[in-house]
């Protein structure tokens, strides 16, 4: 029996039956890592000897009953910007490359109450900034479909580990598409939750507004499972909330809608031919279908690129050389700081920086900032009359296919636009998942990405399991062993 | 939209220095990007900046009751500075 290619709630089953322990399974996920992780580079660190010690640990609750719960025992990957106490959040950057974190994250407290095992720490773009994970500065990660390509990013390690299969789920973070655009590029579902429903704090902050926690997994049901686990209300991030779901309909009923501004130039050929199959698939199931406009959306790129790099020049203001991370000595307080900022920033973030210093800076702030938020509230007005009339919208999750590594690393403008599809709903707070749909005539993953409105989050996953189960995309990625 | 970019001012608020090349190429990027926001330019937008957008369901940011929890201790908030002394952070001088 192949673990590793098993649900979780497959793998729970076979802990209560006692047909295998959680150690054996762990034994095998740090083998797979042990001979995926040169070729791929998913991990940045992994915990073997904490987690040979909770695998036991787990093996004595499974043999007196006494498990937790689903996610007891189950090996997840962590995405190297969530603070787990007592090990390093390098966020892939020099700047914090020896920080150890002295407190846990929420999401990792209640994993933790799940008895849940953490494969280690997973690659990503510095500071979560990037959609290929080659803004690292301690390498890129690989593709496991075909080596040559990107996984996406910026949470581009913790989805070539659950494709590799050196993890059984991920947590990502998803800012303008960091989860569903490498979920997709790797053949996976990617969860990004309502904002607000899952608790940012120990999540070092890129852009506050936008910012979410969520899900890479390799079915809909282990996204819903974890999701579960790590979402409620939290007092100790202002931005928690807490309120009741909302049921959207469900069956035949329901009215999907296609955006038409993302099936338009800028998409592939490949990709709109999936969100086409999609479709097909609901037609023959009796959904209501119609093309809905959201015009806003074709401007989402430049919101995003004056909100996001604003936020971040804020929240980056915080590595000053004085309280955490490094520190390059300067005759003076400003010139350490410069120098600091300086060696410890890679040059995607010193981008990001420098642009948003630009639109909050005197004399720019009303004419770029405050535009851009403006039109934000006006781009979520747009989608409040879209959900008056739709249920569910459906676009793809990426314009293309993965790219290959080293394609767009000297073109910005190019590598944002790679994020179009996703960028809307982080803008307006939306749920949002990117499930695969088949593979392209590289043989590389495509998907389709399904939004609904705020606080529908189980309907979401209940609406996009039904279409997995149609879809029967069950394929797994060799390439990287090859 | 002004298009006008001074990268030597913006890197001194933003508190990072750099070399030639890095202001030569960065300033060639965010060109690029700043000419694509103008996009932004032509929209009528009629929201007021009072109005705008913060949270999908909130309008007003929770606040914590001004009470005492546990929290770090002063140990741990200070493990990971690069310089302290006695419990404080060591930094050079302000001025030369």
């Amino acid at each position: 029996m192949e673990l590793l290619n098993l649900s979780i709630r497959e793998l729970n089953k076979l802990f209560i039956t006692k047909k295998t322990k959680p150690s054996e399974l762990y034994s095998e996920i740090f083998n797979r890592s042990a001979s995926s992780e040169a070729a791929l580079h998913a991990h940045l660190s992994l915990f073997e000897e904490t987690n040979l010690v909770k695998a036991k640990k787990s093996d004595e609750r499974f043999s007196k009953s006494e498990n937790v719960g689903l996610l007891d025992g189950i090996p997840l990957a962590i995405k190297d910007n969530i603070n787990i106490k007592d090990e390093k959040t390098t966020c892939s950057s020099k700047m914090l490359s020896n920080f150890v974190s002295p407190y846990n994250a929420t999401v990792i407290s209640k994993l933790d109450t799940e008895q849940t095992i953490y494969t280690g720490k997973t690659n990503l773009d510095e500071f979560a900034m990037g959609s290929s994970t080659e803004n690292s500065a301690f390498g890129l990660t690989r593709n496991p479909w075909n080596t040559d390509y990107v996984p996406g990013g910026s949470s581009g390690g913790s989805a070539a580990s659950v494709a590799s299969r050196s993890s059984i789920a991920a947590l990502g973070s998803d800012t303008g598409g960091s989860i569903r655009q490498p979920a997709s590029f790797c053949g996976l579902v990617g969860f990004k939750p309502t904002y607000g429903s899952v608790s940012r704090y120990g999540l070092v902050a890129f852009a506050s507004s936008l910012d979410q926690i969520g899900p890479i997994s390799k079915s809909v049901d282990d996204a819903r499972i974890v999701y579960s686990a790590i979402s409620g209300h939290d007092s100790l991030d202002s931005t928690s909330i807490n309120y009741e779901q909302i049921e959207l309909p469900f069956e035949k009923n329901a009215t999907i809608g296609i955006v038409k501004e993302l099936m338009e130039d800028g998409i592939s050929e490949e990709s709109k031919k999936e969100v086409e199959k999609v479709i097909d698939i609901l037609k023959l199931k009796g959904y209501n279908i119609k093309e809905v406009s959201l015009p806003l959306i074709k401007l989402s790129i430049s919101i995003y690129y004056l909100i996001a790099p604003a936020e971040c020049s804020a929240n980056l203001a915080r590595f000053d050389g004085v309280r955490y991370g490094l520190r390059v000595d300067g005759k003076t307080s400003y010139e350490m700081m410069e120098n600091t900022r300086a060696e410890g920033f890679g040059n995607e973030v010193k981008r990001r920086i420098l642009l948003g210093t630009y639109a909050l800076s005197a004399g720019y702030y009303d004419e770029y900032y405050g535009k851009a938020l403006r039109a934000r509230k006006k781009m979520v007005d747009e989608f409040s009359t879209i959900f008056k009339e739709c249920d569910y919208l459906i676009s793809p999750t990426t314009p293309t296919e993965a790219f290959k590594a080293g394609e767009k690393t000297n073109n910005p403008l190019e590598m944002y636009m790679s994020d179009l599809c996703t960028i809307p709903a982080n803008l307006a707070g939306l749920p949002a998942i990117s499930i695969p749909t088949g593979l392209s005539s590289n043989n590389l993953p495509l998907g389709v990405q399904i939004m609904s409105k705020p606080l529908t989050d189980n309907s979401l996953l209940d609406f996009s399991e039904m279409l997995e189960k149609e879809l029967e995309f069950y394929s797994t990625p060799e390439g990287w062993s090859k | 939209m002004s298009k006008k970019f001074d990268i030597t001012n913006i890197a001194k608020l933003a508190s990072i220095s750099l070399s030639d090349d890095e202001k030569e190429k960065l300033s060639n990027d965010l060109s690029v990007i700043i000419e694509h926001v103008q996009a932004l330019s032509d929209l009528e937008l009629d929201t007021n900046i009072e109005d705008v957008y913060i949270h999908p369901l909130e309008k007003v940011l929770a606040l914590d009751d001004d009470t005492e929890k546990p929290s770090l201790t002063h140990d741990e908030a200070m493990s990971n500075a690069p310089k302290v002394s006695d419990g404080k952070f060591i930094v050079p001088p302000s001025l030369e």
